[in-house]
């Protein structure tokens, strides 16, 4: 019985909010290993993620998921328009510009949320979703879709990665910029790709965390810190790095709760993330390429 | 001979300073032509120039009668001329199969007949299609970053100082593939560190001083050439 109260009330939140930070993390290290910067909007870029599914899902109605692929495409274009905006003036210029100016992004998106959606706490479906139960464990759909859409998106994202022929060039320009460029490899192209699945994964990780938990303007910005400690953690720049770093993030935050109160579960990835950097800054896989 | 790819009195720098003050040079079809001189001489610069990678403030790049100044590198990628750069020449992180792919990025359709080529003209890297290139001895690397460059059937390969930090052995196999490809009607424009070995191999050569063209000629005439053996060829 012990064991059954320690997944229903930890070890199964905890892996559902770790891979919502997975697929959080695994876009800030692309981000990190392609664009070489940290980018802050992309908390604020779940959360718009997030509320164009429910103006989607209010306009369109059925459920929720039979919106998230168009949302995420919206995501991805408005995540490459950002960069041909804000980013691309800056792209020789030293990166902490480009960092300072996503952070800037982050708060006009957040910006603009509130003024079309307000600051309201909403959801996309209102009443209760009871948990199956199997084996004694207690899980809901929406876990089990948050999970099993996740899994999916890594295992497509590694798979494009290692065998689509842009895929390769994105670890390509990774890799090495400057021969990129000399192999004929567009690198504006490859950029803008890389942003499409950034705002597909930020769209992604909002979308899970709305339905899993709730919709609010700051509901990406708080998850900020934990997704860079998850991406740090795993050593930026690598995929699998950031997908374990996700998890054990997510369950840190929600066995901590057996510690402390609620109010200070943020603390928790903080505590991690300090001492990552101050213990193994590198994270714990080989650092460098996606 | 006429010239496939004609460096008209090239003026420019990485920032506002230039670096070429004025360079030409020109190499025709199956030859090979060395370009040596002090460090810091601008021969890395040169290739840079050709390649779209620096500010060029006068003269022309011409190749096969195009007006290519100023084109970005995937551009002239695609108009035929492949670029050896003298560090950071492969990508580490990959396979060596992985490489050429790249190195054939803007070729569509099926590669085979071009992975034989290469995997027949560097027979070392046969074992090691899926080993991570990161791991190669330095000359396998040098092979590696040439057939990667050679993907795309290029019609002018530009190498720089491709025997840098090489075993006599490998310098004498880098400068015998370098024929090989050269015999295919490849015309091939390479920096050497090694200028008499270089120049003995070579077709003709240049010497370049600050910038400037301070001699050229062909390998022979360069390496009995006394004011030039004194000044640049240590005696
Ligand atoms: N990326 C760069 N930015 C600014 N200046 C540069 C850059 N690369 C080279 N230089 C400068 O340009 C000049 C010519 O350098 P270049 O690399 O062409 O010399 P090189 O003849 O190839 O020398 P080496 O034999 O050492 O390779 C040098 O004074 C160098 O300091
Ligand atoms: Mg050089």
């Amino acid at each position: 019985m012990m064991f059954l109260d320690l997944a229903n009330f930890y070890l199964i939140p905890g892996i559902v909010m770790g891979s919502i930070y997975a697929i959080g993390a695994i876009g800030i290290t692309l981000v990190f290993s392609i664009m070489r910067h940290t980018n802050l909007a992309h908390g604020d870029m779940a959360t718009f993620g997030a509320f164009s599914a429910l103006a989607l899902f209010s306009a369109i109605g059925i459920s929720p998921y039979l919106v998230l692929p168009l949302a995420t495409v919206i995501v991805g274009f408005l995540s490459i328009v950002i960069d041909w905006i804000f980013y691309e003036h800056l792209r020789n210029k030293p990166k902490i510009l480009t960092t300072i100016s996503s952070l800037g992004v982050g708060l006009m998106l957040r910006s603009v949320v509130q003024i079309i959606w307000g600051v309201n706490t909403t959801a996309y479906v209102t009443g209760i979703n009871k948990p199956y139960k199997i084996l004694g464990l207690k899980v809901k759909s929406t876990e089990i879709i948050t999970l099993g859409v996740s899994a999916a998106l890594v295992i497509i994202l590694i798979l494009f990665l290692n065998r689509n022929r842009w895929g390769k060039a994105m670890r390509a320009m990774s890799n090495s910029p400057d021969l990129a460029l000399i192999s004929g490899i567009d690198n504006r192209k490859v950029v803008a790709l890389t942003w499409f699945v950034v705002g597909v994964l930020c769209c992604c990780a909002g979308f899970f965390l709305g339905i899993n938990t709730e919709l609010k303007s700051m509901m990406g910005w708080n998850i900020l810190l934990p997704t860079i400690a998850a991406a740090i953690l795993g050593g930026i720049g690598r995929i699998e790095g950031a997908l374990v770093g996700g998890l054990i993030i997510g369950l840190i935050e929600e066995m901590s709760l057996m510690v402390i109160p609620a109010e200070y579960k943020a603390a928790s990835s903080f505590v991690v993330l300090l001492l990552v950097l101050l213990l193994r800054p590198t994270g714990f896989f080989r650092s460098k390429i996606i | 001979m006429t010239a496939i790819l004609t460096i008209k009195d090239i003026r420019g720098g990485y920032t506002e300073a230039d670096i070429l003050n004025g360079i030409s040079m020109e190499v025709s079809r199956g030859e090979i032509v060395a370009i040596v001189g002090p460090n810091g001489a601008g021969k890395s610069t040169v290739m840079k120039a050709v390649f779209g990678l620096l500010k060029i403030r006068g003269g022309s790049i011409d190749f096969l009668g195009t007006d290519i100044t100023g084109w970005s590198p995937n551009h002239i990628v695609q108009a035929g001329i492949c670029y050896v750069p003298q560090v950071e020449n492969i990508f580490t992180e990959m396979t060596v199969q992985e490489n050429l792919e790249m190195g054939a990025f803007l070729r569509r359709g099926d590669l085979s007949a071009a992975y034989d080529r290469i995997y027949g003209l560097f027979p070392d890297l046969v074992s090691k299609r899926q080993v991570v290139s990161g791991s190669l001895s330095g000359g396998q690397r040098q092979m590696l970053a040439m057939g990667r460059a050679l993907m795309l059937d290029p019609k002018v390969l530009l190498l720089d100082e491709p025997t840098a930090g090489l075993s006599p052995k490998y310098m004498e196999q880098i400068f015998q593939i370098s024929r090989n490809i050269r015999d295919t009607g490849v015309a091939i424009l390479l920096v050497e560190q090694h200028a008499k070995q270089a120049l003995a191999f070579s077709d003709r050569g240049y010497i370049l001083v600050a910038g400037t063209n301070r001699h050229h000629g062909t390998g022979q005439d360069l390496l009995t050439d006394h004011s030039v053996a004194e000044m640049f060829l240590g005696g």
